[in-house]
């Protein structure tokens, strides 16, 4: 079950990641044919009108899969940022209760979220919703990897939630603690 | 209007609760607007969600961020900040103040490809403060200065809480970067003025100078940060001419910074994987932080708690100075728990109709916005910057933010001086080429 989770929430990451590098990999291709048509007109050829369609579109969805692709991941790395400075200053016990508690709401409020992007998903899904774009990406498609992403968010929190039941360390809060200093 | 400031002094003690209890900021945001909805107005509070958070985060414009945030990390890993040091303090020798510039200047330049002051504060003074007490400088110039610099660069495009700004406001990330340069500039100015007076005062207090290094080898050391220099020119230039919008300038700006990695030897698979898994977690923090605070733009949007606080606010017939004063000091006092981009979003969901109806310039607005808030990281007793440093020094934290006052005080002056001149912030963006 551990071994299945991790890998799950390591896979997510992974997509997300590669998510990000299409992002890249397109709109640097965009602009380097912008480029490329400059030089075109400046040597007095006509430019070859190098275009990738819909791209702002499909940016906009890749940025949706890697942003919910990445959340279980980012989660379980303490990267989401959060006051602690009231925790601090309390007592082990109580620090410990607000923290399940915390983590409770947030199982909560990621099942909620997880629920209702399916729901979205879902409805783009009946009524063939889809983008305006040149290619018409049926809206199901990102919303459906959106929903995806909050369900692998929902369980990761469930998995702290239940690990600090148990009375152990919820992961996301240890690294937390590591120092994970780096977040923005 | 009494039950709705009943209601909203309810829901700010709310949101207080869940971020003070240690709930997650995005969930707490997005709690909050959820509660609102359902106990307030009658839409299914769910679908709205949904809705709400697809709308904000699909986005071109919002994909600048994770680009510039994966942009910052590759240059994280090409020993940037060693070469700073190295780099820029030869050519400081017969300047006034001497290496203490070299804190102002390298936090400048890195701020500007990170984004995150706290970030910045602790890789420029992991490398310089050593470096400083070994020449023996002044231990409190040298955490004032590094404090105060920490923050300026955000003004500096690319500006990740900028990104978050336009993205939560609507406003152009374009106009807004370039409006951030002249007041990031003045910024950097005021601290770089205050450590040259300082020095010509206390000059028993600066060591002697180091030996004069000829211009050849100076050069050489400063070698590696031209590209680094060129690539911000080339990013914010690129926006400025409306050559390339944010995100492509973003993009273009990841490729050139492999490069400059692969030219430096330290491009490798694992640094490029670690970049780019910081890069993704760290915006998708940003980003679930915007889509809560969507929710709950959408939520007060509903209440209209913003609209009746904007129309009481009017009728209070406050000069902008005086409103401006008050939000400072409101500002000030939400830094003192959370961090800048946190503050920004949850602002702005509340009191964006008020500053419009006060006649106020959304993108100035923004710009005074993260002047204050990153003012208010360097504010004793607590701020976020503050920690860090004493994480660094092992001071207490009083004891920092006594070293820090001198230049907290300078950006009262600037916050001043943004208020007074708002074409200080303004004057750029209606020079711009295109768009």
């Amino acid at each position: 079950m551990r071994q299945f989770l991790d890998g799950l929430y390591r896979v997510a990451e992974w997509a997300a990641m590669a998510a990000l590098c299409a992002i890249a990999v397109l709109v640097f291709a965009q602009v380097s044919g912008r480029v490329f048509d400059t030089l075109l007109v400046m040597t007095g050829s006509s430019p070859y009108g190098f275009l990738i369609p819909s791209l702002a579109e499909i940016a906009g969805f890749l940025l949706v899969g890697a942003s919910f692709l990445a959340l279980a991941g980012s989660f379980r790395a303490g990267s989401h940022i959060r006051v602690t400075l009231a925790l601090m200053h309390l007592p082990e016990k109580v620090r410990r209760a607000s923290e399940t508690t915390a983590l409770a709401l947030a199982a909560f409020l990621s099942g909620l979220l997880a629920f209702y992007t399916a729901r979205l998903a879902w409805d783009s899904f009946v009524y063939g919703e889809k983008s305006f774009g040149i290619i018409a990406v049926p809206l199901s498609l990102p919303q459906g990897v959106m929903a995806l992403g909050a369900l692998v968010f929902a369980i990761a929190t469930i998995d702290d939630l239940v690990a600090t039941l148990r009375g152990g360390r919820p992961t996301s809060i240890a690294k937390e603690e590591e120092g994970a200093g780096d977040v923005a | 209007m009494n039950e709705l400031a009943t209601t909203a002094t309810l829901l700010g003690v709310f949101v207080l609760v869940l971020l003070a209890g240690g709930l997650w900021v995005a969930l707490a945001l997005m709690a909050v607007g959820l509660a609102t909805i359902f106990l307030m107005v009658s839409v299914p509070p769910g679908a709205v969600m949904a809705t709400t958070i697809w709308g904000s985060v699909n986005s071109w414009d919002l994909a600048a961020l994770p680009m510039f945030i994966w942009m910052g990390e590759i240059l994280f890993r090409t020993k940037l900040a060693e070469d700073m040091f190295t780099g820029l303090a030869p050519w400081m020798r017969r300047v006034p103040g001497r290496l203490f510039h070299v804190n102002v200047l390298g936090c400048a330049i890195f701020a500007a490809v990170s984004g995150s002051s706290a970030a910045t504060t602790a890789t420029i003074g992991r490398m310089s403060l050593p470096e400083l007490k070994r020449r023996g400088y002044d231990e409190r110039m040298a955490i004032g200065t590094l404090a105060g610099s920490g923050t300026l660069g955000l003004l500096i495009p690319p500006s990740i809480i900028l990104i978050v700004y336009g993205a939560a406001t609507e406003q152009s990330i374009a106009r807004l970067f370039i409006a951030g340069i002249m007041p990031g500039i003045m910024l950097a100015v005021l601290f770089m003025g205050y450590c040259a007076i300082w020095a010509l005062v206390q000059r028993d207090r600066m060591p002697v100078p180091d030996e004069r290094v000829p211009y050849l080898t100076r050069l050489w050391q400063t070698r590696r940060l031209f590209p680094v220099l060129a690539l911000i020119a080339g990013v914010i230039g690129s926006i400025y001419g409306g050559f390339a919008s944010p995100t492509e300038a973003a993009v273009v700006g990841v490729v050139l910074a492999l490069l400059l990695s692969a030219f430096s030897g330290t491009l490798t698979r694992a640094s490029f994987m670690d970049a780019l898994r910081q890069a993704t977690r760290t915006s998708c923090m940003i980003v679930l932080i915007l889509a809560g605070a969507a929710v709950l733009t959408v939520a007060m949007g509903y209440t209209g708690i913003p609209r009746e606080l904007a129309a009481f606010i009017g009728s209070l017939e406050l000069s902008p100075y005086a409103l401006l004063a008050a939000l400072t000091l409101f500002f000030v006092v939400l830094g003192c728990f959370l961090d800048g981009i946190s503050i920004v979003v949850l602002t702005t969901s509340v009191i964006l109709p008020m500053i419009e109806a006060a006649g106020l310039d959304i993108i100035w607005f923004g710009i005074y916005l993260v002047l204050v808030v990153e003012m208010s990281q360097i504010t004793p007793p607590v701020g976020f910057n503050l920690f860090v440093l004493q994480g660094l020094t092992g001071y207490n934290i009083l004891k920092i933010a006594r070293m820090t006052l001198p230049f907290f005080l300078l950006m009262i002056i600037a916050v001043v001086l943004v208020v007074a001149f708002p074409q200080i912030a303004l004057w750029l963006p209606q020079t711009m080429l295109s768009r």
